[in-house]
């Protein structure tokens, strides 16, 4: 099929810059929420035990600490936020069709802890369509990757990839 | 969770104890809450009925979080390197989602001592709602 110049152009787009500050009680109601009950996500003492120096969070919760950490003070100007996803998923949905999260990875450099502060860029690294069955399934690919705001080190890396199936 | 798993403790082949949960409308909202996730197809019935769907349906990111909770319970928390999903299929009330988590292999890179697991979420009836692939970084008992 012919190459789709509106995916192919979002290809290195800058979806979003954030700084985010992990917080005891978002990670102890993420844990709940994913019904997970072990202490160490809400005790200090538990964490120690286990050899942290703070709480450490479960493995998707990176995955929304945007949510409720992305303090307003500690943002770059919102002209630099990035939109996210957003305007290129209203370009596919006008086409029609269905928005599918089809699949997710982390990748970890380090665990994060309650009190960390993260700085994260998402990139669009990869965006093109395909025919399968008589369908037009188009993949967009968002990654993005987190360092530790004082040191720069290199913490986590996400990808999140949508599928538009028209 | 409370002991740790070591390295000389895993052969490949061997599974993680599986957690089950019986699926609720709550259980969405609880995780709505604490996600930011408010898309209305995973809270809100008249919506969602009114979109062809048979009901509210799960966020794939809590399908996803519930087996990060039982690699976790088997690996223990902060030992994950790497963790992968593809989303197959929905999830909705009243179903009992079961875990799924086997060593794959057991390998040693750079120093680091790496199990790699497969991992899936099912319901009752056996339907596959995610299928992954997890890689932890375990401690010697030496």
């Amino acid at each position: 099929m012919a190459e789709d110049r509106f995916l192919t152009d979002l290809i290195g787009v800058t979806t979003s810059v954030s700084t985010v500050v992990v917080e005891r009680g978002p990670v102890a109601y993420f844990a709940e929420a994913v019904f997970d009950d072990d202490p160490i996500y809400r005790d200090p003492e538990a964490a120690r035990e286990a050899g942290f120096d703070a709480i450490p969070v479960p493995p998707t919760f990176p995955f929304v600490m945007e949510s409720w950490g992305k303090l307003a003070e500690l943002q770059v100007a919102v002209e630099e936020q990035g939109e996210g996803l957003a305007p290129a998923l209203a370009v596919l949905k006008a086409r029609g069709g269905l928005i599918l999260h089809g699949e997710q990875s982390f990748h970890y450099y380090r665990p994060i802890k309650v009190g960390d502060v993260l700085k994260g860029t998402g990139v669009i690294v990869d965006a093109y369509a395909k025919e399968s069955k008589g369908a037009t399934m188009s993949f967009l690919v968002n990654e993005v990757t987190w360092s530790d705001a004082e040191t720069d080190e290199p913490v986590l890396t996400t990808r999140f990839n949508v599928i538009h199936r028209l | 969770m409370g002991t740790t798993l070591f390295i000389e403790d895993v052969t490949v082949g061997m599974e993680a104890p599986e957690l089950r949960h019986l699926l609720t409308r709550t259980d969405l909202v609880r995780y709505a809450g604490a996600s930011g996730d408010f898309n209305p197809m995973h809270h809100d019935e008249v919506l969602a009925t009114a979109a062809g769907q048979p009901s509210v349906f799960g966020h794939g990111m809590l399908s996803m979080g519930f087996l990060g909770t039982a690699i976790s319970h088997f690996v223990g928390a902060g030992r994950l390197v790497d963790f992968s999903v593809r989303f197959s299929r929905q999830t909705w009330p009243g179903e009992e989602l079961i875990t799924r988590v086997a060593v794959t292999m057991v390998r040693e890179e750079d120093g680091q001592h790496l199990v790699d697991l497969d991992v899936s979420l099912s319901n009752a009836d056996g339907e596959v709602k995610v299928v992954g692939q997890a890689t932890a970084s375990l401690p010697t008992k030496s």
